[in-house]
């Protein structure tokens, strides 16, 4: 499976085919992680919070390929996308292994996947580098064995979105 | 005389690590300091409190390899409403992960903010296995840290500190196995239980 995540609506029905799953999380309730570890250690795999994430974070596990499309403030995701990424740790176990000589926690059933971010907004030179450093430490949590980030202005969003559906049909 | 507000911004604040962190700062510090927890709705009223302090101390967890949503909101709320003179600002961030280095891009985030609004950035101090150090005989790594990271503050210094748990990662994982098996023990929760590969169905 294929899933868009973005923290804002997009017009890409038409990019929309089967295999592809297109979630707008700005129309979603999704509350703060509340770190309770409940997901690890009380309910292991499913989070106590039952807003709209839950429908979420399984679609992020399952996908092979991912686009998440989002603002950047301060070098990182803002908030809408930020919160949902923080919500998706039931898709991981508390318990801790190496990987790549460094501690992260064991995956359930989660599939690799190839990401591509699309971040949007004002950004400069200095932001971007953070952004890069960012996604890099989360390839390792999140599951990605390959990822790309595609800076944009946000009038530019949309069409980046729709580029980076093009390459999954090539 | 520097005076510090320190505040919270782990999303379970008064039962955080953080919380822990904060008060051995806070015994360890010669300055006057004031201590708040960040909370969904107190935001403006704690950008309100910052005017007249020298220093701002942010405690806060790592959060999916970069700040919680509880602090960027906060730094949000802030850019829109400034102190009229700015602290400089420092960080404590700890994280669950051995590497106290996988806090880096948290610190980045915070010196962005800092840059992009005119805050000086101060001293970080970044604790590597920061859920379970202090319950361990390791607890003094800590203290030995916090304690420096307030005389940084005191004497205006810019230091970036690290710290964590003076174990072979190996042992470490070892360790957080037993930390994380006690936990669910304690919900009743198996280990088989706890190392379920399902994830709930959409
Ligand atoms: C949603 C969530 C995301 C987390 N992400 C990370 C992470 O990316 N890296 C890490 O080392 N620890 C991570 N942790 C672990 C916390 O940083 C750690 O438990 C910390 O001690 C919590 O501090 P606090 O009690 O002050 O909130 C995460 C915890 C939660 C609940």
């Amino acid at each position: 499976m294929k899933l868009i995540l973005s923290d804002t609506p997009l017009n890409i029905s038409s990019e929309i085919s089967n295999g592809i799953k297109y979630i707008d999380l700005s129309e979603l309730k999704i509350a703060n992680c509340v770190g309770c570890f409940g997901c690890w250690t009380k309910t292991p795999g499913k989070c106590v919070i039952r807003d709209d994430a839950v429908k979420v974070y399984p679609l992020i596990a399952a996908s092979d390929a991912v686009i998440y499309v989002s603002r950047i403030k301060y070098g990182g995701y803002d908030t809408v996308m930020k919160t949902m990424l923080e919500r998706a740790i039931p898709i991981q176990m508390a318990f801790i292994r190496l990987l790549d000589g460094e501690t992260h926690h064991v995956q359930r059933a989660v599939a690799l996947k190839k990401a591509v971010i699309i971040a949007y907004g004002d950004t400069g030179e200095e932001e971007r580098e953070v952004f890069r450093r960012l996604v890099e430490r989360n390839a390792k949590n999140m599951s990605f064995k390959s990822w790309r980030i595609v800076f944009v202005n946000e009038n530019e969003t949309e069409s980046a979105v729709r580029e980076a559906v093009k390459e999954w049909r090539k | 005389m520097a005076e510090i507000i320190i505040l919270n911004a782990s999303p379970r604040a008064p039962k955080s690590n953080s919380k822990l962190y904060a008060d051995i700062f806070i015994k360890n510090c010669k300055e006057k300091t004031e201590y708040y927890n960040i909370s969904k709705n107190n935001h403006t009223e704690l950008c309100g409190k910052i005017n007249g302090f020298t220093d701002l101390l942010f405690v806060f967890p790592l959060y999916a390899d970069g700040i919680p949503s509880t602090l960027l909101g906060f730094l949000k709320t802030l850019e829109k409403n400034p102190p009229e003179k700015k602290p400089t600002v420092s960080v404590i961030v700890n994280c669950g992960f051995f590497e106290p280095a996988q806090n880096d891009t948290a610190v980045d985030m915070v010196k962005l903010f800092c840059a992009q609004n005119g805050f000086p950035f101060g001293s970080a101090l970044q604790i590597g296995s920061g859920e379970a150090i202090l319950d361990t005989p390791f607890r003094s790594f800590a203290e030995r840290k916090i304690k420096m990271l307030a005389g940084c503050i005191s004497d205006g210094k810019q230091r970036v500190l690290k710290t964590t748990m003076p174990l072979p990662k190996r042992i470490f994982i070892r360790a957080s196995t037993s930390y994380w098996l006690e936990y669910g023990r304690k919900n009743g929760v198996t280990e088989e239980e706890m190392r379920t590969m399902s994830i709930e169905k959409f």
